[in-house]
């Protein structure tokens, strides 16, 4: 094992290491996610088009995403108001029981040739610096492998307009130089990558 | 001359790129901008910030080493990425956060601490001061305030606002303080790790508390998250985070004296006082800047800056420089994760001394030290971002 993968290795434990003390109940977490199911699918894997599948995201993610649906950075007429009811441990208890679950790729007709040329941009745009190579996120970084066509195009159609509310702006500006075919391309090529969950 | 007219030509260039007719690379996230090619395989990234706060009994202060006589507990827990602190009229601790939104107020209930939230849903409110029964907090882009706040904690009033910020969110969650002359000090710090940054970023600046009367006072300041005036000559002292993908060890995060405001003190041209920016330094020279008075550790993250004016402490800390020091994550090994002291006497070189330290083990994060408050008593309140809490440090011999 080289250095650099040892300190990657390290790096990856250190932060499991130090989460973990305050990680949810995934059991809890599947009780509470009963209401979820309808939009989300039983296990975290949607099959609404449009509904975004929660299936191995990172607890993190999860918990962010929910805890600004609930102060209003983020905004949608339907999970806005699921939000504004959960409390701390709530959000705690479904983002563990949604990162336990294992992810499947969404079966959805996806362009090969968009998805081409959305490989190349997705390495222009320095989207898997963050994302991770293979697009399964890390810590507060959705998985984007495998994800919900329509959702996809929908999340960065609405980080171009600047009105997504990312957490540190990253998105934001990142999509900023992004063309309508841009995003359309990025969006099939995440959508047709295999489905692996997060570390 | 010949830099800006380039660099206009590749602005232009960019622009006919991203029409479509070729595709370029883009410019990679804020944070990992000005990384060179032979390490884009790094591992380094921001250390992330968890979505939930540590209870006190799981947070390992135990492992915090102070001189003799001092002692550490958890004062609050709860209290989601809590970053700068500032005291109400009626005893109200009020409390800023980064990417959690939120502003919090903690009331001490006969020495059980109650946290409530009275602000939420900003965009990283950091800065937070008080005076005259008004909270100001600032966060991205806009000065609020809150007036008689604490007579309706548990219904805030809606804030006023009184001055609007650069919206950019890199680099622009910002600290406020009151300096001397009653003015609201303040970064608008750079938006990149390393750039030719516009005249409105990378400075310290300072207005009226009622948002007129905008000004400059220190240039060339890359991110200054913590600053303080001296209790004697009343003169100003800030810190700064040096850029990142220079190396391990270099540059200093610095400590900086501004006597007098215009100065400028070197970024993005030069580096720690004494060397040059390989890319934008060239022909410059770090004699043309004021130069830091201490570096203070390569990535080391200063944050809460803070001078000693308490007489719970021993005789010697009166009038030191407290710096809270988050914690690298630009360095292969971590460092930071500490507090030092900075004894300033005059005609004499700074005295930088470690104060608590143990907020990591190898590279496992234990704690981030964020930012100082003083109790009443003289002894202080220290925010951690990581842990979503605030600790109380006493002395007693």
């Amino acid at each position: 094992m080289s250095l650099r993968l040892m300190t990657l290795a390290l790096f990856v434990w250190t932060l499991a290491a130090v989460s973990s003390a305050q990680a949810g109940d995934v059991d809890a977490g599947r009780r509470k996610a009963e209401p979820c199911a309808a939009c989300h699918g039983a296990d975290g894997n949607a099959t609404i088009v449009g509904m975004p599948s929660l299936a191995g995201q990172p607890a993190w993610f999860t918990h962010w995403a929910l805890i600004k649906f609930r102060d209003g950075r983020r905004k949608d007429p339907v999970m806005s108001p699921f939000a504004a009811r959960l409390s701390d441990v709530d959000m705690a208890d479904l983002s563990a029981y949604y990162a336990a679950q294992p992810p499947r790729r969404r079966p959805q007709a996806v362009d090969a040739a968009k998805a081409a040329a959305g490989k190349e941009l997705a390495s222009l745009h320095h989207c898997t610096s963050c994302h991770r190579p293979d697009l399964s996120g890390q810590n507060q970084v959705p998985r984007l492998a495998g994800q919900d066509l329509e959702y996809l195009l929908k999340l960065l159609r609405a980080y171009k307009a600047q009105t997504a509310g990312d957490l540190e702006g990253l998105m934001t500006q990142a999509a900023q130089p992004l063309s309508a075919a841009d995003i359309e391309n990025l969006a099939h090529f995440m959508a047709i990558s295999p489905a692996s969950p997060a570390p | 001359m010949l830099r800006i007219a380039l660099i206009s030509v590749v602005v232009v260039l960019t622009n006919v790129f991203a029409l479509g007719l070729v595709q370029a690379q883009q410019p990679p996230p804020a944070w990992q901008q000005g990384r060179p090619p032979e390490l884009s395989n790094s591992p380094l990234a921001p250390v992330a910030a968890p979505p939930t706060p540590t209870p006190a009994a799981q947070i390992p202060v135990n492992k915090v080493k102070l001189p003799p006589g001092f002692k550490i507990t958890v004062w609050a827990d709860g209290i989601l990425n809590a970053r700068q602190m500032a005291w109400g009229d009626k005893g109200t601790l009020f409390v800023g956060s980064r990417v959690a939104g939120n502003v919090y107020a903690v009331v001490d209930r006969a020495g059980r601490r109650e946290v409530k939230v009275v602000a939420k849903g900003l965009v990283m409110p950091n800065g937070v001061v008080f005076k005259d029964g008004a909270l100001y907090v600032a966060d991205i882009p806009r000065l609020l305030k809150y007036e008689n706040i604490e007579a309706n904690l548990d219904n805030p009033p809606a804030p006023k606002e009184l001055y609007t910020f650069p919206k950019e969110a890199h680099h622009n969650w910002r600290f406020l303080a009151w300096g001397p002359d009653s003015k609201l000090y303040f970064n608008m710090g750079a938006p990149c790790n390393i750039c030719m940054p516009p005249d409105t970023h990378a400075n310290i600046s300072r207005m009226n508390a009622d948002g007129t009367g905008f000004e400059y006072v220190a240039h060339g300041v890359r991110n200054s998250v913590g600053a303080d005036f001296h209790p004697v000559t009343k003169e100003l002292y800030f810190t700064s985070h040096g850029r990142d993908w220079a190396g391990d060890d270099f540059p200093n995060d610095t400590l900086h004296h501004a006597p007098r405001k215009g100065l400028h003190f070197g970024w993005p041209y030069c580096h720690q006082g004494d060397t040059v920016d390989p890319d934008f330094g060239q022909g410059r020279s770090c004699s043309e800047f004021a130069p830091p008075l201490l570096k203070l550790g390569p990535h080391i993250a200063p944050v809460g800056t803070r001078f000693y004016t308490g007489s719970l402490f021993p005789p010697e800390y009166k009038n030191r420089l407290f710096i809270a020091q988050k914690g690298s994550w630009n360095r292969s090994q971590k460092l930071g994760y500490r507090v030092m002291t900075v004894e300033l006497k005059p005609g004499q070189p700074p005295k930088y001394e470690v104060f608590a330290e143990g907020f990591h083990e190898g590279n496992t994060v234990l704690g981030r030290p964020t930012y100082i408050e003083w109790m009443k008593d003289g002894s202080m309140l220290l925010s951690d971002d990581f842990h979503g809490a605030i600790y109380h440090i006493t002395y007693q011999r």
